[in-house]
């Protein structure tokens, strides 16, 4: 291992690395646009140039590998001076247009030029370079070419990360541009990453375009329930009430703006595919359900009521539970828990695809996130699936049961699972469905409870290699909707198993009792999750 | 220390009222003189008709021209909206009174304008700051501040109200601070009806004297 020192402090690092993925890790701030971890390496942006000793020009830090006994400076006059006047070329014919560019606030431009340029522009404004805007590059990307600053990460994304190439730099010189090759549309399943890894405002989403300012949103930490990949990101959601009083206008439960990859290497690298980066739109895409049908005191007592007399009357078996994959960890566990094994979660055909890739970056066929926490639950229990439990609640075995129901967040669920879970609400005794949105085949059930959705409540997602991940509330959940780990303890104390309604103390008691998830607690899962020990599963 | 009266345990001090009443020399002749102030009054205002009042609400005040009153949208040339929803008021608004929702201008070097502009005219508390913030010039205030309503919806402005509302320029733009105020009348005394407050052009403003007060001083 060469040891290398920057800035006067001596690191050890493995051989192979470049001085800015050293700096990175030591927490040294180097300024860069062109450099990225996940694209590959250009060197065009002259941006991240340090000085290292015995050599005489200062070098670019993105593409130089470390070597044995390197002295390593980043912070003399020499570098300032040369990131000073990378900035003042790259801002040359900048538009300047940040209060109506959608990247101010975020931009790298802009948190540069306050930290390392300062400088007034000695080129007259008049004279300033005009170039198109707003051009489509695809359904999902705009481009403006004032702002762009050629750093090349969007074409070293299409060219290295999907390899599909659809873009490139044009023309030489000062004309050079960035453009798709003639009428070819920039249209593959990955291309939102390119408006998260532009630095400037140059790339923008056609979706997230002119939505809300970058500054009055908060990001939450989350995880992707689209697939079974549990892609990581940070959802971008309304952060204050702006429009004050106006009624019907003020955020006040919280709007999901954009979803934004967040680097976890073993996982999706900085990746989403495009569904899943919209995923967020499904939930606008029936009326939210937003309070219990038929409306009783005290819904959940008088459920337990009578499940026990059911339980009394026709047997402990009559009695089952259908949740899905979609539904977290810690509600999986105390269904388990409350329904004494009695649960399953296959609608469709979770386990027979969700190891399975849709294509070879991130996407699974299975487009549910918690199939592996489920199975790990033991939980694919004798009960067949959905189909097993239509059959047994038509040959009057199962006569009560609750119906925990999300639906994909990527794509349509399947007709036949619908089909499926209209039979099974109408063969059965007694129904509690609890689920999400007014769906038509839940009318016919006894009651129905509105269930909080994905990034309206916290817990784990288990995905398709055994990695347990926390998903994070960001919104408030829809009128009365509840999630369903609260629901399901607050029927556990009603039976007499006391359950403190707390996603990390209820994953604790879960860890305990479950032999994948041992020693796992939510302060070690953290952000970027925990693969659980291969070894003991499977 | 006095003893603690009326439950607090404080020393209250005894005024004695005649006493202060023979050092100003106050007596019975004074309620006279008193009276003869009111009816010196009574006498200038309805022989001489000079009356510091006027009849509100037929006869109205001009105010300033840095009076902050009801926000106008200003319009382009062309007669178009002048914002381009950037959201620079709205983020600096301390009420936040200000909703704005953009919308892709066909011009793409205009790049955005707002779909609705809605202010909270009951929230705003007429600071200015979404004045100073705007890179465009596109909100100033009007000297008007008559805004009753008959409902609460009523008091959120839209953008036809904030752009064209009647009477908006009867008495001409209030708080627009990127615009010179070199533009603006002198104060004048014999105009009094003209400007009720001086310009900070002139000398005598308190902001005025304040800065050559500071420049002497250097």
């Amino acid at each position: 291992m060469p040891k290398v020192t920057i800035n006067d402090q001596v690191y050890d690092v493995p051989a192979g690395r470049t001085i800015i993925q050293v700096a990175d890790e030591s927490g040294i701030d180097i300024p860069r646009y062109c450099y990225h971890p996940d694209i590959g390496i250009e060197g065009s942006c002259r941006m991240c140039l340090v000085e290292v000793e015995k050599m005489p020009k200062l070098v670019p830090s993105c593409a130089t590998p470390v070597v044995e006994g390197m002295v390593i400076r980043t912070n003399t006059a020499r570098v300032e001076q040369a990131v000073r006047y990378a900035m003042e070329f790259l801002l040359l014919h900048h538009p300047i247009d940040c209060p109506v560019c959608d990247q101010s606030g975020e931009c790298f431009l802009q948190d540069y030029y306050m930290e390392h340029a300062g400088h007034a522009s000695r080129y007259p404004g008049t004279q300033k370079t005009h170039r198109s805007k707003a051009v489509d590059l695809g359904p999902l990307v705009k481009l403006d070419r004032e702002r762009c600053i050629l750093c090349t990460r969007c074409v070293r994304f299409t060219k290295n990360v999907t390899k599909t190439g659809e873009i490139g730099v044009f023309s030489r010189g000062h004309a050079s541009e960035i453009a798709i090759h003639g009428e070819v549309p920039f249209d593959n399943p990955y291309s939102g990453n390119v408006v998260d890894i532009c630095p400037v405002g140059a790339l923008t989403s056609s979706d997230f375009r002119f939505k809300v300012r970058a500054w009055f949103l908060k990001g939450t930490d989350s995880i992707c329930a689209g697939c079974s990949t549990g892609c990581n990101l940070r959802i971008d959601h309304s952060a204050r009430a702006s429009g004050g009083g106006i009624g019907g206008l003020t955020a006040t439960e919280g709007k999901i703006y954009r979803h934004f990859g967040r680097r976890n290497v073993a996982v999706n690298k900085s990746w989403l595919c495009d569904e899943g980066r919209l995923s967020f739109h499904t939930m606008e895409r029936w009326p939210r359900l937003r309070e219990a049908r038929p409306l009783v005191g005290a819904p959940l007592e008088h459920i337990h009521q009578r499940f026990e007399t059911i339980r009394k009357q026709h047997g402990a078996g009559s009695v089952a539970a259908l949740g899905s994959a979609t539904s977290t960890n810690e509600a999986l566990f105390l269904m388990k828990k409350y329904f004494g094994g009695l649960v399953d979660f296959r609608i469709g055909h979770e386990t027979e695809t969700y190891q399975k890739m849709q294509d070879d970056l991130l996407r699974r066929l299975d487009k549910h996130p918690n199939t592996q926490g489920a199975l790990d639950l033991g939980l694919a229990s004798t009960l067949g699936g959905l189909n097993g439990l239509v059959d047994a609640a038509e040959r009057k075995q199962i006569r009560a049961m609750w119906i925990a129901f999300h639906p994909q967040l990527v794509g349509n669920d399947p007709d036949e699972t619908l089909a499926g879970l209209e039979r099974l609400v109408r063969a059965l005794e007694y129904s509690v469905v609890s689920t999400t949105h007014e769906f038509s085949w839940v009318a016919p059930a006894s009651v129905v409870l509105p269930m909080a959705a994905w990034a309206e409540e916290n817990g784990t997602y288990t995905n398709y290699s055994g990695r347990v991940q926390i998903t994070n509330r960001a919104v408030a959940p829809a009128g009365d909707s509840v999630p369903l780990y609260a629901m399901m303890s607050q029927l556990l104390t009603l039976s007499g198993i006391q359950v403190t309604p707390n996603p990390a103390a209820i994953f604790e008691w879960m860890a305990r009792e479950t032999p994948e998830y041992a020693g796992m607690n939510y302060a070690t899962l953290d952000k970027l999750g925990v693969e659980t020990a291969k070894e003991m599963v499977r | 220390m006095t003893p603690v009266r009326g439950g607090y345990a404080v020393d209250v001090p005894t005024i004695n009222v005649s006493d202060r009443a023979r050092q100003e020399h106050a007596t019975v002749w004074s309620t006279f003189r008193a009276f003869g102030v009111t009816l010196r009054r009574l006498f200038t205002s309805f022989v001489k008709r000079d009356m510091p009042t006027i009849s509100y609400p037929e006869q109205q005040r001009n105010y300033s021209e840095r009076f902050r009153g009801t926000h106008i949208l200003t319009t382009r040339e062309d007669g178009s909206l002048k914002c381009v929803a950037c959201y620079m008021c709205a983020t600096i608004c301390p009420a936040e009174c200000i909703y704005i929702e953009a919308g892709e201008h066909p011009n793409p070097e205009i790049e955005k304008f707002p779909r609705q502009f809605n202010i909270d005219m009951m929230r705003c508390i007429y600071c200015g700051f979404c004045v100073d913030a705007c890179p465009e010039e596109a909100i100033v205030m009007s000297r008007e501040h008559h805004q009753a309503a008959y409902s609460r919806s009523e008091t959120v402005w839209g953008i036809e109200k904030l752009m064209t509302r009647p009477g908006i320029d009867a008495k001409g733009p209030g708080y627009r601070p990127n615009r010179p105020f070199a533009e603006a009348k002198l104060y004048n005394p014999k105009e009094k009806d003209e400007c009720a407050w001086p310009s900070v052009t002139d000398e005598r403003h308190p902001a005025v004297l304040y800065e050559s007060m500071i420049q002497k001083r250097q």
